[in-house]
C-alpha cells in the first residue's frame, strides 16, 4: 500500500529539476535507497531519496515524460501524492577514510544524503558534480557543508568546462581515496569505472533501469548477465559486480523485455 | 527423496519457479536455478511484443499481492534466444508458458518455442486482466482444446494452467480428451484495491490478479478437485505458497509440484531453499521417503 505524501513545498531548483519536500511517514531509508512515487490516474515512477528527516521526505525530479511532466506542472503545497517505499540496497556507509563523491545531474542528490548521513566533512570528503550548465546547478551550496565541492558544466558556464569525470580523473591522479561513490548517468559510471581500473579505491555506483514492482518479483530491470534486479539486488551495485556487468553503459531493457541501445545521455 | 516426475519432466525437488515472476530472462533463470529450484516457468510469451500496462502495475497488499502488468514480454521471436541461452546454462527443466488471443496464436507461439528448446509447454488460458487473452480464452474450452491437440503434436508435455474464473472442470476435462499432460492451479483471482485516502483505483488497469497467502486456501481446493476428478493427472499447484508448509499442504491436495510466486517479494530467492530444507525435514520426522507417497494423501482414508 502507498502512503500519502503531503507536498509541504515545490520549487524549480534549478532548469528542469523540481525539488518536492513531502509530508510522508515511511520506514527510515538509507542513502542509495528509492521509493515509488504515484500520482493516481497519472502513473508511478522511481525516486531516490535526497533526503529524509522530521517526516519529510525530499525528491529532485527532473522533467522527462508524461509523470514527471504532471508533477512539474502540479505540485503545490497541499497536493496529495502517494509513495510506496523505501526499497533497495543502499550505500554502504563510509567508515573512517577519504572518499570521493562523483555525481551527474540529479545524481547529485543520493550523493548528498549520503553525505550527510555519514556526517562526512571536507577533510575527509571530496565531491566532484556535473551539470549540464551553471541553470542546471542542483545541490552544490549543501554539499559544501559536508564536502570539498567541484563543479564541471557541459558548457563551461560554471566550474570545469567538461564531463565530470574529467574532474574525478584530475583528482584521482592527485589523490588515493578509500572509497569512491558514483550517480549519475551511465556513461558517467562507465568512465567513473574506467578511471578505477588497477586502483585499490572502492567503488559504489547506482543504477537506473524500467521498473514495475520494485521489490524484485517482476524481473523488469534485470542486468545481464548476472541476473541482478536494479530494484533488490542494487540499485547500488560494487565495482566488482559493474565490471562484470556487460549491460552496464549498452543496453536498457524496455517495459516489453526487449533491449535497446542505451543512448548517450547528457548529464541531466 | 525429493525427486518427482511431473508429466514427464523430471525434477530434482517440486519446486517450480511460477510464469510471470522472473521468468524474463536466462541470466534470472540460471540464479532461480541456483537458488535450488526444480523448474523454471518463463513469463507468458506471447506472438506479438506487449508493453504492458502503465504503473502502478503491482502493489503489496495487507494479505497478499495485486498485479496487472498486462502480459509485457517481448514477443516470442525475441524470446527465442532467452529460451536458447536457457536450454545451454540450465538443467532443470524449462517451461514456457504460451499465451494468446486464439487458438492458433498459442499454436504458433508454442512451436516456435520448442523449436528454441521448451521442454515443456504451459497455456495461460487464466491471466484474469488482460481483455481478449487468459480469461476469455479460457471460456471457450473446445478453441483451447483444439489448441492442447496440435500442440501434443509437437512432442513435448501439455500443461494447461486454470482459473477459478472458468468453468475449470469443464476446461479441464475438454482439455485431458485432447491430450494435456497435466494442469497447474491455479492463476491471480481478479481483484482490485481502492486507496482510500487517494479514493482512486490503484492499478492503472484498475482491476488484476490477486495472489499470495491469501488466494491459498482457494488453490488447495481446486487442486483437491482436479486430483479427485482427474486421478492420476499431475498437478503443478500454485497460489499462495510462502514455506514449506503451504508447498505440502498443496502437495497432500494433490499436486505433485508446487509454484512459488508472489512470495519471493517477501522472502527473495532464498525461499526455494527454505521450502526443500522443510520438505525433507517434515518427512524425515514423519516417517516418508518419497514426495510421491504424500501426492494426494489427504484423500485416502
Ligand atoms: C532507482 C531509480 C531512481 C531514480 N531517481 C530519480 C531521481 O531522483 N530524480 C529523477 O528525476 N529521476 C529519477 N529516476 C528516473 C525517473 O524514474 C524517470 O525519469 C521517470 O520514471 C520518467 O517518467 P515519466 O513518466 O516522466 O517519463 P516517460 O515519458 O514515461 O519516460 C521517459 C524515460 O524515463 C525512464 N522511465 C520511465 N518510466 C520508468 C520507470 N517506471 N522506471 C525507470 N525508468 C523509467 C525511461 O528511460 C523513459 O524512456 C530514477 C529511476 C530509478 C530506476
Ligand atoms: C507480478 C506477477 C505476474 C504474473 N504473471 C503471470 C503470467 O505472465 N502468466 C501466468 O500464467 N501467471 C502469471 N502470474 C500468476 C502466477 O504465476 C501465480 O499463478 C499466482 O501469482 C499465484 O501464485 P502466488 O500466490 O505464489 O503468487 C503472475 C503473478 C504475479 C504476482
Ligand atoms: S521492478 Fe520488478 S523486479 Fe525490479
Amino acid at each position: 500500500m502507498h502512503a500519502r505524501a503531503r507536498v509541504a513545498a515545490a520549487r524549480l531548483a534549478a532548469e528542469q529539476v523540481l525539488e518536492l519536500l513531502l509530508e510522508v511517514e515511511l520506514p527510515d531509508p538509507s542513502p542509495g535507497q528509492f521509493v515509488m512515487l504515484w500520482v493516481p490516474r497519472v502513473g508511478e515512477v522511481p525516486m531516490s531519496v535526497a533526503d529524509y528527516e522530521g517526516g519529510v521526505l525530499r525528491l529532485f525530479i527532473t522533467r522527462r515524460g508524461v509523470v514527471t511532466g504532471y508533477i512539474h506542472e502540479n505540485a503545490r503545497p497541499g497536493l496529495a501524492l502517494f509513495v510506496r517505499g523505501p526499497y533497495g540496497r543502499g550505500f554502504t556507509m563510509p567508515r573512517g577514510g577519504r572518499v570521493l563523491l562523483v555525481g551527474g545531474g540529479t545524481g547529485t542528490a543520493p550523493l548528498y544524503f549520503l553525505a550527510k548521513r555519514a556526517g562526512l566533512s571536507s577533510a575527509g570528503c571530496t565531491a566532484a558534480v556535473g551539470f549540464k550548465s551553471s541553470r542546471h546547478v542542483i545541490l552544490v551550496d549543501e554539499l559544501r557543508k559536508y564536502c570539498d565541492v567541484r563543479v564541471a558544466t557541459d558548457d563551461g558556464s560554471l566550474g570545469h568546462h567538461g564531463p565530470v569525470h574529467e574532474l574525478a580523473a584530475a583528482l584521482l591522479s592527485g589523490e588515493r581515496y578509500d572509497r569512491v561513490y558514483a550517480c549519475g548517468p551511465e556513461q558517467m559510471i562507465v568512465e567513473v569505472l574506467r578511471l578505477l581500473e588497477g586502483r585499490e579505491e572502492a567503488l559504489e555506483a547506482s543504477l537506473e533501469r524500467y521498473m514495475r514492482c520494485a521489490v524484485g518479483v517482476c524481473g523488469s530491470c534485470v542486468l545481464d548477465p548476472l541476473g541482478l534486479r536494479v530494484c533488490r539486488d542494487g540499485p547500488v551495485f560494487s565495482g566488482a559486480v559493474l565490471r562484470r556487468l556487460h549491460d552496464l553503459g549498452r543496453w536498457w531493457r524496455e517495459p516489453d523485455g526487449r533491449k535497446r541501445p542505451l543512448a548517450p545521455q547528457a548529464t541531466g | 527423496m525429493l525427486e518427482v516426475e511431473v508429466a514427464g519432466l523430471r525434477l530434482r525437488n517440486p519446486t517450480v519457479l511460477a510464469s510471470g515472476v522472473l521468468g524474463v530472462s536466462a541470466s534470472l533463470a540460471k540464479r532461480v536455478e541456483e537458488a535450488g529450484a526444480g523448474a523454471f516457468t518463463t513469463k507468458t510469451v506471447t506472438r506479438e511484443p506487449r508493453r504492458g500496462y502503465m504503473n502502478p502495475t503491482f502493489v503489496v497488499l495487507e494479505h497478499g499481492y495485486l498485479n496487472a502488468v498486462g502480459l509485457a514480454n517481448p514477443g516470442i521471436e525475441h524470446f527465442c534466444q532467452e529460451l536458447r541461452e536457457m536450454r545451454e546454462s540450465l538443467s532443470i527443466p524449462v517451461i514456457l508458458s504460451v499465451g494468446g488471443g486464439s487458438a492458433e496464436e498459442l499454436v504458433e507461439v508454442a512451436r516456435r518455442g520448442v523449436e528454441c528448446g521448451a521442454q515443456a509447454v504451459e497455456l495461460n488460458v487464466s491471466c484474469p486482466h488482460v481483455r481478449g487473452m487468459g480469461v476469455e480464452l479460457g471460456h471457450r474450452a473446445d478453441e483451447v482444446a483444439g489448441a492442447v491437440g496440435e500442440i501434443r503434436r509437437l512432442g513435448v508435455p501439455v500443461l494447461v494452467k486454470l482459473s477459478v474464473h472458468h468453468d475449470y472442470l469443464r476446461l479441464a476435462e475438454a482439455c485431458l480428451d485432447a491430450g494435456a499432460s497435466g494442469f497447474t492451479a491455479i492463476n491471480t483471482v481478479r481483484g482490485m484495491a481502492i486507496d482510500i485516502y487517494a479514493r482512486k483505483p490503484v492499478l492503472s488497469n484498475v482491476y488484476g490478479g490477486y495472489s499470495g497467502p491469501a488466494i491459498r486456501p482457494i488453490a488447495v481446493r481446486v487442486v483437491y478437485e482436479l486430483y479427485e476428478a482427474f486421478p492420476g493427472v499431475p498437478i503443478i499447484g500454485v497460489g499462495g505458497v510462502d514455506g514449506w508448509e503451504a508447498a505440502l499442504e498443496l502437495i497432500l491436495a494433490g499436486a505433485s509440484a508446487v509454484g512459488v510466486g508472489s512470495a519471493i517479494a517477501e522472502k527473495d530467492l532464498a525461499i526455494f531453499e527454505e521450502i526443500v530444507r522443510g520438505l525433507k525435514e517434515y518427512m524425515e520426522r514423519e516417517g516418508f521417503s518419497s514426495i510421491k507417497e504424500l501426492v494426494g494423501l489427504a484423500h485416502r482414508s
